[in-house]
């Protein structure tokens, strides 16, 4: 067991050399002796997946004195091709080296009929070409859907890295790994992956919303992560668009209201500038801002989203204006200007004392 | 070598010119035509594969001086990098042009060239300008991008697939219904893809669907590559899926019949269970429920029927083929079937229905009298002065044919019992073999065969028979007996053999006999799988007459 525990130990050393300018010095031999190893991590992969004890106790040694993204029990199946497409990467590797590495990895095995997985992939790739932008005109931008769709996938492979860690009995829970993804295209894929998880889980939408509110295990967990720290919602709500946010909200409540709460701390920065008469950023404009065209939009979304949603934030929108004075004239609050102007709710026909560019859009008025 | 002689130079020029044609336009004609030349490119790459593996990248470039421009090529077109098995050779090739000793400026710069192109067919692409960084983020959750284009390929194909179902998508985005253009399009861009197993979902998705219009939505390329494809066995479909295709395009249907009928023609085929099998794999009959489906099949076995000139072979293929239809008709649970009687549309419908009735829907003992009926229908059609006409004649016994196993009752009926309607079930067989309009032709036939039928009844009750006896029998005064008027007698013999006990002791060798001095080896071979296949049917066992027929084709097949 001793000796198994060290050899897999050698996996983050082994996959770190072949990114690294140490291939500088390889000859074909030792080529071969790292494929064998690849291999040979991917047959204890194959061995000991069913053993939940073992597993747990291979990824656990995987993960020790780890620096950078953590490593678990499924990168040891996944070996002979992290090695071989990080070997291929590397310019360092000699040329003698390298043809060695070409033969094994891609020419067909002589006497095998097992083909390389890598065909495949090339031809994956290009099915991915062929089928992702719409090769049409089509309706919606061919830029978008690749997005979606590489989200959606990067969600799954995200989820999938996180069970597999659930299952080896991770310590730190998907904080681990969340970490050190990079950002901020780890906020994409989180609202991804929830969107997804809800998607899956919801029956129907209602049933979403009463039952489900603490949301599905895994996302339950990275939500808790996403809320455990300000700066990190901060970021994530920055970054994607309303719609999408009060989609969200509306699946996992527990988003909603500090998402709600964060719109108006951004709107409490606001200041009005009588000169050009519009609310306009302070002065020193940091990063956790939000332009007024960009507040009034949010807060339309969620006017636009479920009954509980739009109720909530009408309920904090009209006590924040009482508090400001419960004013009914525009530039005194913002919070007065965004539930008469940008949202439509108004007490009194004031529309003299707006802007002619700042109507209400009425028609968009929900039910 | 010969091998490398075996890629002509010309071809480089002209694979080149056509890939810079590619590269340079994304116009519809354009990856039309990428998508008709793909097998042929994917020859030639082997080709080149082939001969590459022998050289050293020096020799190769030198020998072919246009190679890298044209791989570079390949390797940016997704068309070929996705076709069938196309991206493998192209690997290949790379590989065999690397050097692992550079000598010189040249060769680095070929190294470093072969290896980008290596890794822009392995990892992930950054989408135009949509630098996302896909591949740091699957590679910081520690999977590659084999994991990645694994599960994007499904979702993309599920996406498409809840496209055309016309369901929403519940994702970032909702999308409509997609367009006729759209539909097409996709349709031409899956057929490199055909062989793709993570495609097929798609494949049937957009087989059952048809759009707004009444005009074809698929692309004809991506209709004849599918059929093309499924009839090589290269991709499982569906069954609704293969049906749908069929429906919508005749093409496919008129090849994958001619294709089933080749194969039935061309395999070694050792039962008739085993026709019966490779016509239900083909999903022909259950297709054919469809009433225009089994018209246009019908139609085609027609063809052959004529072309050949009636060989018995084509006739047992068109029994079996009916058989098989007939039972998936009965399993076809529609809600609104035709009625079989419907797909026979013959003037006399009482005739079609006595045809259905299949040998065992009726007790042994009534099959004589069954005949008779069916005989007389058929005679008084033929022999009706006012309506004689050639087609009408033809279309009557192409209907018999159908149902050629009432032909083996008559003749085991002629053998077994001593019927007064001999007259009739010898008339019958006349016809069976020989559908000519010309009267005289009947009656010299049906003469003939009398005589030899008489000469074996006066033998039928002898234990001890010799193989000369027999051929005595058998034989004739004039040598201008008519092919057909040969299979009758050939089946009455036959017949003979399994049914009288002075026949059985001597069948074998008679058998040999015959076959040996007279090259129909397949002939008798054909009447003891029709045998077989019907005592089977009508779970006949431990008769000594099953386990005749069974010893005579062990030894027929041996002989083979």
């Amino acid at each position: 067991m001793e000796t198994l525990l060290w050899q897999v130990e050698q996996l983050p050393g082994l996959l770190a050399v072949s990114r690294s300018g140490q291939v500088r010095d390889w000859d074909p031999p030792t080529l071969d002796r790292a494929l064998q190893w690849g291999r040979y991590f991917q047959h204890l992969h194959g061995r000991f997946r069913a053993q939940p004890r073992l597993r747990a106790a291979l990824g656990q040694r995987l993960r020790r004195g780890q620096h950078g993204p953590p490593l678990g029990f499924g990168h040891l199946g996944r070996c002979p091709e992290l090695l071989g497409l990080a070997l291929l990467g590397n310019r360092a590797l000699p040329p003698a080296a390298c043809h060695r590495l070409l033969r094994s990895l891609l020419l067909p095995p002589s006497g095998q009929a097992t083909p390389g997985p890598f065909g495949l992939l090339a031809r994956r790739r290009a099915a991915a070409q062929l089928l992702l932008p719409p090769p049409s005109p089509a309706p919606a931008r061919p830029e978008e859907l690749e997005l979606e769709q590489s989200l959606r996938t990067e969600a799954q492979l995200l989820l999938s890295r996180l069970q597999e860690d659930e299952e080896e009995e991770e310590e730190q829970g998907p904080a681990g790994v969340l970490e050190h993804l990079p950002r901020p295209r780890v906020y994409r894929v989180l609202a991804a992956l929830l969107l997804e998880q809800a998607g899956d889980n919801a029956g129907g939408e209602g049933a979403s919303w009463a039952e489900h509110r603490e949301g599905p295990r895994p996302a339950a967990a990275v939500l808790s992560w996403l809320l455990g720290e300000p700066g990190r919602l901060s970021v994530f709500c920055r970054l994607l668009p309303g719609s999408l946010l009060v989609a969200l909200s509306a699946r996992y409540p527990q988003l909603g209201t500090p998402y709600l709460h964060l719109l108006t701390n951004w709107g409490s920065r606001l200041r009005y500038d009588p000169l050009s008469g519009q609310w306009a950023s302070s002065r020193c404009p940091s990063e956790d801002e939000l332009s007024w065209e960009e507040l009034r939009e949010r807060f339309s979304c969620f006017m636009r989203g479920p009954a509980p949603l739009r109720e909530a934030a009408l309920a904090s929108l009209k006590n924040l204006k009482i508090q400001d004075g419960d004013f009914e004239v525009c530039g005194l609050s913002v919070w007065t200007d965004l539930l008469l102007d940008a949202l439509g709710i108004g007490f009194c026909s004031c529309t003299c004392w707006c802007k002619p560019g700042l109507t209400p859009p009425l028609q968009e008025l929900p039910m | 070598m010969a091998q490398h002689t075996a890629v002509p130079k010309l071809s480089f020029q002209y694979w080149l010119d056509k890939a810079v044609a590619w590269g340079q336009t994304t116009t519809l004609e354009s990856q039309q035509d990428v998508c008709l030349q793909l097998p042929k490119l994917q020859e030639f790459l082997q080709q080149i594969y082939e001969s590459l593996k022998h050289m050293n990248s020096t020799t190769a470039l030198q020998r072919f001086p246009l190679i890298g421009q044209l791989l570079g090529r390949l390797c940016w077109n997704p068309f070929v990098v996705g076709y069938d098995e196309s991206q493998k050779t192209l690997m290949w090739c790379l590989c065999c042009l690397y050097s692992n000793e550079p000598q010189n400026p040249v060769e680095l710069k070929a190294n470093s060239w072969i290896l980008s192109l290596l890794c822009h067919l392995l990892s992930p692409s950054e989408w135009g300008a949509n630098k996302v960084g896909t591949g740091t983020f699957i590679s910081a959750l520690g999977y590659t991008s084999a994991d990645y284009y694994s599960k994007l390929v499904k979702n993309i194909v599920l996406s498409l697939v809840t496209e055309l179902k016309g369901n929403q998508f519940n994702g970032l985005n909702i999308q409509g219904r997609v367009s006729d253009d759209h539909v097409n399009i996709v349709s031409l861009f899956c057929v490199p893809l055909i062989t793709l197993p993570d495609v097929t979902p798609l494949l049937e998705a957009l087989l059952t669907y048809h759009g707004g219009g009444s005009q074809e939505v698929l692309s004809s390329e991506f209709l004849e590559a599918v059929n093309e494809t499924f009839l090589k066995k290269k991709i499982v479909l569906s069954e609704s899926a293969v049906l749908s295709l069929w429906l919508r395009h005749l093409p496919s249907l008129e090849k994958a019949t001619l294709h089933l009928f080749g194969r039935l023609i061309s395999t070694q085929t050792s039962s008739l269970e085993e026709v019966a099998c490779i016509i239900k794999e083909s999903l022909l009959p259950q297709a054919a429920c469809y009433p225009p489906i089994f018209r246009i099949v019908d139609e085609i076995f027609k063809n052959a029927l004529m072309e050949t000139g009636g060989t018995p072979e084509v006739m047992t293929i068109i029994q079996v083929f009916t058989q098989c239809f007939i039972q998936a008709h009965q399993k076809d649970n529609k809600q609104h079937k035709f009625p079989l009687k419907a797909y026979f549309p013959h003037h006399h419908q009482h005739l079609v229905i006595a045809l259905l009735k299949h040998p065992f829907d009726l007790p042994a003992t009534l099959w004589s009298q069954h005949l008779k009926y069916i005989t007389d229908m058929l005679k008084a059609i033929i022999e009706d002065k006012s309506v004689r006409s050639y087609t009408d004649l033809f279309e009557s016994w192409f209907l018999f044919v159908h149902f050629g196993e009432w032909a083996d009752i008559a003749v085991e009926q002629l053998l077994k019992s001593e019927d007064e309607s001999s007259d009739t079930f010898l008339w019958l067989l006349a016809f069976y073999y020989n559908p000519n309009s010309d009267k005289e032709q009947r009656t010299q036939i049906l003469v003939e065969a009398r005589a030899v039928y008489d000469r074996l009844m006066m033998l039928f009750s002898c234990t001890t028979l010799s193989v000369a006896d027999l051929q005595a029998a058998a034989s004739t005064k004039t040598d201008k007996r008519q092919p057909c008027t040969k299979h009758l007698v050939r089946h009455l013999l036959f017949s003979f053999l399994l049914f009288s006990s002075g026949g059985h002791k001597i069948a074998q060798e008679f058998i040999s006999h015959v076959i040996l001095a007279s090259n129909t080896t397949n002939e008798v071979f054909g009447l003891l799988i029709r045998t077989a296949y019907r005592f089977n049917q009508l779970g006949l066992k431990n008769q000594r007459v099953v386990k005749l027929v069974n010893e005579l084709l062990q030894e027929l097949r041996f002989m083979d």
